[in-house]
Formats: structure tokens, C-alpha cells, sequence
């Protein structure tokens, strides 16, 4: 069986899927199971070709993939009916906002099977935080606070070499979609109308959400652009605040000297908003071993290969009991994540989610590039987001559903 | 004398010395070989985009394995440090806090270009970034080191630049075997319209695009016709040319006009079809829902496949012109009478097969040699054409006619009874006897047109073609006989039965006599 996944876990991605794979095979001793990791970028170009290898060509048996690719790829014959697998095969215990993403859309037919999400929280160093405000909560509950504080610790932190007050959490170091998205919720607005027919993107709200978020970058406050390992982190110390959608139980906890503690997201509208992100595992529909790959599905969604693989990725379990497990038998900070969850949105299961998301990663790409040259203007990243808007309506109008 | 750093290097292109079937191979074994040469702990590969002045990740080794990685890096954030790079080809890195170098890789790689029909061929220079990186602060870089590592570096590229050219020879043949592929499914299909869709689907295949359409536009190349796709789940579809939103006919209509070999809107490409001078059609090929990059040398062979689709399109359609033109009458547009022979004996089959009814009027137009004799042949040419339209116009889509010859036409009726067929002669009868003859033709004298038909069906009448057209016939004479402008079904008439109307005209074509 071959594996396709993305590294989750950085550069010690690779590592851990081994052991991880390890323990699958110690219970299955006759299979044989490769592993390959592929960046989202890579990951999306080949998900395309996948339906027509060439000769020779390595196709996989099992693929990682965010739950809103599943309309898309069902919808291009690269995903396997799951439920003609294994009839089966239920959601039942899986959490009920994953479960609407792995279905084929208007149907009850599973393509893709929840394996882990994640969710963005706003994490913060209590010792960091107490030099600037009495009560981090509420300084920290809205994005102008957030803004605040930031400007609190620049100045507090002045003479600090290369420090930040926010860590960026964007794998490739630079304006993240997936991380704008609290922001342009929190405004009111969404990627697309609530019956999906026509993209939200060029109104006021979503262009003001977008840049609530790039404000960090615009102001400094959250570093863009620069080499990976030059920068410090929030645990180092050159940081002190970082909104990310991993849970931190790796990096946070067992740190004695740091106390670091979590909250939603600061709101930019009326309530706080939570981006919630489910990874699934679909079979290739032109996969050799799908037999394997059904057991491979069914053995990671157990609770004893959930709790491990989540611990160890800084994610969560995608499965009501592991979750639980998971929350409420660790640090109160954790525990945070369970209000939290109660205001997570994700992105809609159809056909373009994929593609909107490409395009607006490219808005933002250019914006990184633009703000780093000192050449950024609010209206440029306006006509950029109009543009964007009619691609996806366009899009809209040849993909319904 | 020994020259330690030319055996190094030897010892470093031997490792390298295999073919690799792409970039990342290359790199696959480039990057261990530098990491346990220089005794590194990490080894970043990084793409120079040059419009943005970034430095993409693009691949990483560490100790135990190589595996994709992507971080931006933005060098207009380090301007001294992107000189040094770009003088020297080596800088150090300026931030990071452990010793780290950047080597400077230039590589050229195949290009191909479009300049009107022609193809021309390039070697574009590529550029990228190696990162070297040792984690203990006092595990510096020597000045030997240093120029052992630019020495290494230029290996590489010198590597990357065979790798780009074979991996773009490969890249050529398989294009190459897959229009091959495609010319082959052209040539075993009977009919256009199969070959035409299996040669979307292996374009689509082939060159592994999101949509694939054929826009058909009509003989003259006036209008689109039609347009058949082949969309991502790998389905058919064909819808008529009028659902083209108006945007779009005038985009196309512009693009015919600029005479341009292709043009890309929006990611999508369009290729115009044309033979000679005359407008085929377009392909038209995108990947708006991936957003992958439309390879140069796929767009270009597909420009050179494009005319031969182009001129099996033209052909077909001219082909069809030559039968359409073969297949129905000049004066009257119904068809002629060996068509129509071939449907009557299709129907008379699939009728016998599904135990199914049919039914045939065979009709002559009244007086229709008077007409002539008095009021010339042009009024009977007009005579003929007027009473064809009005067959034409008013016969189901299932039903079909035929000048049968003269005045003498015929019409198949498709699961039609007797009740029915009535139904239709009548309708026919009422509208011939209401058209107007215009007075140029009659010197101002009112003249009236009728029809007298014979109906038989299908199996009562008659069991196969040449009978039940005998039947019809006879019904006809009975007509001509008793009742002239009226219709008689052949078995009310055969056990003496009445016609439905037999109020006949007593003279030849008018209601007051002729005047010549």
C-alpha cells in the first residue's frame, strides 16, 4: 500500500508517519505500506493527474486530504465510494462537524473518512503578557485588543533582537488563508452566499476581515517572508503570542519555565470565531491495494491509534471518545478547546472550496510580496480580491454543488 | 601532485553520473551526496522566483531522509546578502544563528516559443538557491570548504541542465506517442461524432486538463452549431451552440478575427479550427478548478493536432453537405425518393421487429398537369413548392415525406393507425385548399389548390414495403376516381366504403373555370 500525506509535523513529518506505520504493520504483518510526503502545494497538483497515470507512474492507495477537497475529488472520479467498500462503514462516533465532509454532496455515500482536525486558537506566554496587561482575557478578546497588546509588547520587548509579539504559524512563512478566515467570519462574511451560489469575496466585510488579519504583518507585529530558522518562537522567547490551529501539547506542555495558556481566536465582530479543519483519508479509486487502504482507513479512526497519532501531531482526534479523552484528561488549557469548539466553522464540502482556497492563497502570496517591498495599498488587495470574486463566481457557475 | 579538490569533485559527479528522469530525482541524490560530503546537518533545495524575488523551498535532507518542503523566503528582506549571493554565487546567511551558506545553482532549461505558426526552441536559464546548514555554532565554514561548495554547486547545475533536457526530450516523446494515440482513435472511428468525443476524452486523458470543449461552428462558419465537452468526471456532453452566452460568441468571434493561432482568457486556451480560410470551430482546453500550469509544448502540439482535427471536421461537414444535397429535392426540400426508400424500408423493419403500427399517405396534387398546361410551369413550380411547405410544416418530427416523383408525393407515418393518419390527411387537405395562389400567376382569377391522398397502414394493409405502397396507391385511385381532393384509407374503400369528405371540386384547380 502506498501513502500519500502532507507533512503536518514540519520537518519531523517523515519520522513520525514511520512509526506511526510501524505500529499498523506490527497488526498486519503480511502488508507492505510506503510512505510519501507531499507539501499541500504538490499534493493538489497531483490529486489531478491522479485519474490518468502515466506509465510507470506511482499511484497511491491511500491519500491525505482537507475535508472540503472531498466534493471535488469524488467529483472527478479520484475518490473511492467508501461505502461500497465496506457498507459499513458509519460516522456515527466521528464528531458532527467532520461528518457532512466526507460525503459525496446530497448523497449519504462516504468518499473520504475522518482521521484527524485541527482548530485556531490564539496561544499566549502568561509571563510575557502580565508585563503588558492585568487581564490577558479581556485585552486579548477582540482583534483592535489584540492589535493593542501587540503594540504593548513591541515596546516592552524593544531592545529584545529579533523578537515578534506574534509568532507566525503559516508553514510557509508567509499570509495565510486558512488563518484570515477568523477574521473575515468574524466580520459576517464567508466565502460564499449561505446557498452557495454566488462567491462573498469582493464584499466590504470579507475585504475588511482580510485585512484585519494582514494588519499583523503590515504593522510588523508578526514577521513574513524570512528564513524559517532565523526567527525565534514563542517557547524561545522571541515570540509571545501565535495563533495556530495545532493544540501545542508537543511544544507547550512539559515546558516548566513556560506558561503558556490559551483562547479563542480575538473576535473581530460580535462573538469569537473558530477555523476548524478536518484532515480525511480517501482511497484512490485507481488504487492497486484497496484492500489495505479500507483497513488502513478503519485502524487509524480507532481510539487507540487516534489518541497517539493526535498527541504526537498537536492535533486532535477526530472520533467523540478520543476527543474527549484527549480534552478533558489534559491540562486546563486543553480544555479550553471545548468552548472553543462549540463556535468552529468550516469550509463548505463542494466542488471549488479547493480552488477559492488556491486563488486567495494567491491574493495573499502577492500581498506577502507586496508588503515586504513596501509597495501595499488597500486598494490594490482590493481589485485582487474583486478579481478573485468573479473567478469563483465563474467557477460557481460551471461546478454547481 | 595530488589534487585533493579535483578527486573530491570527481568522487561528487560519479555519484551524480546516472540518468534522472526529473528535477526532484536529481535532487533526491544530489542533496545526501553534499550533506555527507561537507558533513551537514541539513540541505535545503530552494527555486529563485525572480519576479517576486523570492526564494521558494521547494525540497530539504536532514540526517536520515529527503522530503518535500515549501517556505517563502522573501531576499528583498536581506539586500546586502542577495548581492554578495549574486556576485559571489556564496553568501552567508545573515540571520540565522548557526553557520549557513547559500550557493548560488544556474541551470538552462528547454523552452519553446510560438511566433505566428512557427515553433521556435530556447534554452532558458533557471536559477536556484542550495542551503547548507551545520547546527554547532563553531562548525564554520572554511574559505575551502567555501570554494569546494561553489565547485559542487556548479556539478549540479551543470546536472540539472542534462536532467531539464532529458526530461524534456521524454516529456516530447510521450506528447508525441499520445497524438499518435489520438490521430490512430481518429482514424478507426466510422463516425465523426464518436470520434470527435473520443478525441476529447484523450486529449483530456492524455494531456490531463480539467475541461476540454469543441466548439463546431455551421458551414459557413457563421454560427456556432454546436459545442461538445468532456468536463472533470470524464463525461460527454453536448448542448446546442444558441446556449452560448453572447460574452462569449463575441470573444470567439474576435479571436477568429484576429487571425491569432491560439489565444489563453482566463486560464482557459482557445484554439481556432480552420481550413484555409474557412472557420471549423475552436478547441478550447482549461484547468480553472486545479489551476495547474498549461505546459508550453502541450499547448503547441496540440496547435499542430488542432488542424487535423480541423480538417476531419471540415471534411465531414462537407461530406454531409454533398449528402444533404443528394438526399433532398431542390425545388420542394422534402426528400427525394431513394431517402426516402431507405427510411420506409428501416421503418417497415424496426415496425415488423417491435410489432409496431405504421401508416402511409401516398398524395398527387389535383389538375396538376392543367395547372401547368394553363397557367405555365412556373405557377407549378410555385404550385409544388407551397404545397411541400405546408407538408413540411405540418407533419410531426416523426413523420416523414418524399417528393416521390412529378406531383406524386408519399409520406411515412411512424406508429400511426388509421384514426390517426385521417386525422393528419385531413389537417393537410384543409391547409392546401387554404393557400392563396397569388393573382400575378392566375391573371387575377381565384384558383384553389387540393390534394387527393390514399392511406394503408401497417400490418392490416399491407405486410411489407412494396405492398402497402401498392395499397396507398390504390386508395389514391379510388380517390382520383370518386372524389377527387379528398382522402380514402384502402380498406374502406376496397369493401365499398365511404370517404370522409366527398365534396369534390368539379373542375380542374379553381372554382370558376380557367381563364385561358
Amino acid at each position: 500500500m502506498i501513502l500519500w500525506v502532507m507533512p503536518d509535523a514540519g520537518a519531523k513529518s517523515k519520522a513520525h508517519y514511520r512509526s506511526f506505520v510501524e505500529r499498523f504493520l506490527r497488526e498486519h504483518p503480511g502488508a507492505e505500506v510506503s510512505v510519501r510526503v507531499l507539501t499541500r502545494n504538490i499534493l493538489w497538483k497531483k490529486i489531478f493527474t491522479l485519474k490518468y497515470p502515466a506509465a510507470g507512474e506511482t499511484v497511491p492507495d491511500v491519500i491525505q486530504i482537507p475535508h472540503y477537497w472531498t466534493a471535488l475529488l469524488t467529483r472527478a472520479g479520484v475518490a473511492e465510494n467508501l461505502s461500497r467498500l465496506d457498507p459499513g462503514l458509519s460516522l456515527s462516533s466521528a464528531l458532527f462537524p467532520l461528518r457532512a465532509h466526507c460525503c459525496k454532496p446530497g448523497t449519504k455515500d462516504l468518499y473520504s473518512y475522518p482521521w484527524w482536525f485541527d482548530m485556531s486558537a490564539l496561544h499566549y506566554r502568561a509571563d510575557h503578557l502580565r508585563r503588558v496587561t492585568k487581564n490577558p482575557e479581556e485585552a486579548l478578546a477582540t482583534w483592535d485588543g489584540l492589535l493593542d497588546v501587540c503594540a504593548r509588547l513591541r515596546e516592552c520587548f524593544k531592545d529584545a533582537e529579533g523578537y515578534y509579539p506574534m509568532q507566525n504559524s503559516d508553514w510557509r512563512g508567509s499570509l495565510s488563508t486558512r488563518s484570515a478566515f477568523t477574521a473575515v467570519w468574524g466580520r459576517g462574511a464567508d466565502l460564499f452566499d449561505a446557498d452557495l451560489r454566488t462567491a462573498q469575496i469582493s464584499s466590504a466585510e470579507f475585504k475588511q476581515g482580510v485585512r484585519d488579519y494582514i494588519e499583523l504583518a503590515l504593522r510588523e507585529y508578526m514577521p513574513i517572508l524570512r528564513e524559517r530558522g532565523s526567527l525565534g518562537t514563542m517557547i524561545s522567547g522571541k515570540a509571545s503570542m501565535l495563533i495556530s490551529r495545532k493544540q501545542g501539547g508537543v511544544s507547550f506542555e512539559g515546558k516548566s519555565s513556560v506558561r503558556v495558556k490559551t483562547l479563542p481566536v480575538p473576535r473581530t465582530g460580535e462573538r469569537p470565531q473558530a477555523y476548524l479543519s478536518g484532515m480525511n483519508l480517501m482511497i484512490n479509486a485507481a488504487g492497486k491495494d484497496k484492500e489495505t487502504a479500507l483497513e488502513f482507513i478503519k485502524w487509524c479512526a480507532r481510539p487507540d491509534n487516534q489518541l497517539p497519532y493526535a498527541a504526537a501531531m498537536d492535533v486532535f482526534p477526530a472520533f467523540e471518545e478520543s476527543f474527549e479523552k484527549l480534552v478533558f484528561s489534559s491540562s486546563s488549557r486543553l480544555q479550553t478547546y471545548s468552548g472553543i469548539l462549540a463556535s468552529a466553522r468550516t469550509l463548505p464540502n463542494i466542488t471549488i472550496t479547493g480552488t477559492v482556497v488556491e486563488i486567495l492563497n494567491r491574493v495573499l502570496a502577492v500581498t506577502a510580496t507586496q508588503i515586504v517591498e513596501g509597495r501595499f495599498t488597500p486598494a490594490g488587495l482590493d481589485i485582487e480580491l474583486d478579481k478573485a470574486a468573479r473567478e469563483a463566481d465563474y467557477l460557481l457557475s460551471l461546478y454547481e454543488g | 601532485m595530488f589534487d585533493k579538490e579535483a578527486f573530491t569533485l570527481f568522487k561528487f559527479s560519479k555519484k551524480l553520473n546516472q540518468s534522472f528522469q526529473n528535477r526532484r530525482e536529481l535532487l533526491d541524490c544530489a542533496l545526501p551526496a553534499l550533506r555527507d560530503l561537507f558533513k551537514l546537518d541539513r540541505v535545503y533545495f530552494f527555486a529563485w522566483q525572480q519576479e517576486r524575488a523570492l526564494l521558494s523551498l521547494n525540497m530539504m535532507c536532514k540526517k536520515e531522509y529527503c522530503m518535500d518542503m515549501q517556505e517563502d523566503i522573501s531576499v528583498l528582506n536581506e539586500p546586502e546578502f542577495l548581492k554578495q549571493l549574486l556576485r559571489d554565487g556564496l553568501a552567508d546567511s545573515t540571520d540565522l544563528n548557526y553557520p549557513a551558506v547559500y550557493v548560488l545553482l544556474r541551470w538552462q532549461k528547454p523552452a519553446m516559443t510560438l511566433e505566428g505558426e512557427e515553433v521556435r526552441q530556447t534554452l532558458k536559464e533557471s536559477v536556484g538557491v542550495l542551503r547548507l546548514e551545520r547546527l554547532r555554532k563553531n562548525r564554520v565554514f572554511t574559505p575551502a570548504e567555501k570554494k569546494l561548495i561553489k565547485s559542487v554547486a556548479a556539478e549540479i547545475s551543470h546536472n540539472l541542465t542534462n536532467t531539464e533536457i532529458d526530461q524534456d526530450k521524454n516529456q516530447r516523446l510521450s506528447v508525441a506517442t499520445a497524438l499518435n494515440d489520438l490521430a490512430a482513435i481518429f482514424a478507426s472511428s466510422l463516425r465523426l461524432s464518436d470520434g470527435l468525443e473520443l478525441i476529447l476524452q484523450g486529449v483530456q486523458k492524455y494531456f490531463r486538463f480539467d475541461r476540454v470543449r469543441l466548439y463546431q461552428t455551421n458551414y459557413d462558419g457563421t454560427k456556432i452549431k454546436s459545442i461538445l465537452g468532456v468536463d472533470i468526471s470524464g463525461e460527454v456532453t453536448s448542448q446546442p451552440g444558441d446556449d452560448l452566452p453572447e460574452d462569449e460568441r463575441t470573444l470567439l468571434r474576435d479571436i477568429f478575427d484576429s487571425g491569432a493561432p491560439y489565444r489563453t482568457i482566463h486560464n482557459v486556451v482557445y484554439i481556432p479550427l480552420k481550413v484555409q480560410r474557412n472557420k471549423v470551430g475552436f478547441l478550447t482546453f482549461d484547468n480553472l478548478l486545479s489551476r495547474r500550469r498549461i505546459d508550453w509544448l502541450d499547448l503547441i502540439s496540440l496547435k499542430q493536432f488542432a488542424n487535423q482535427i480541423a480538417l476531419a471536421i471540415d471534411n465531414a461537414s462537407l461530406f454531409e453537405r454533398v449528402q444533404e444535397l443528394s438526399n433532398y429535392d431542390e425545388l420542394t426540400k422534402l426528400p427525394v425518393r431513394r431517402f426516402f426508400n431507405e427510411k420506409f424500408a428501416e421503418e417497415i423493419y424496426r415496425s415488423k421487429r417491435f410489432d409496431l403500427i405504421m401508416s402511409l399517405i401516398v398524395l398527387d396534387i389535383d389538375w396538376f398537369k392543367q395547372i401547368n398546361d394553363n397557367y405555365g410551369h412556373q405557377m407549378g413550380d410555385w404550385a409544388l413548392r407551397e404545397i411541400s411547405r405546408v407538408i413540411r410544416t405540418s407533419l410531426r418530427q416523426t413523420d416523414f415525406p418524399c417528393r416521390f416523383g412529378g406531383d406524386e408525393m408519399v409520406i411515412m407515418l411512424p406508429r400511426t393507425n388509421d384514426e390517426e393518419s385521417k386525422i393528419i390527411a385531413k389537417r393537410l387537405k384543409d391547409r392546401i385548399n387554404a393557400i392563396a395562389v397569388p393573382s400575378r400567376y392566375t391573371d387575377g382569377q381565384r384558383v384553389t389548390l387540393s390534394i387527393s391522398q390514399g392511406i394503408a397502414s401497417f400490418p392490416q394493409d399491407g405486410a411489407n414495403a412494396a405492398e402497402l405502397f401498392e395499397k396507398a396507391d390504390q386508395a389514391l385511385y379510388w380517390v382520383k376516381e370518386h372524389c377527387r381532393g379528398n382522402f380514402a384509407n384502402y380498406r374502406e374503400v376496397s369493401s365499398g366504403g365511404k370517404t370522409e369528405n366527398t365534396d369534390a371540386p368539379a373542375e380542374p384547380g379553381r372554382e370558376e373555370a380557367p381563364g385561358k
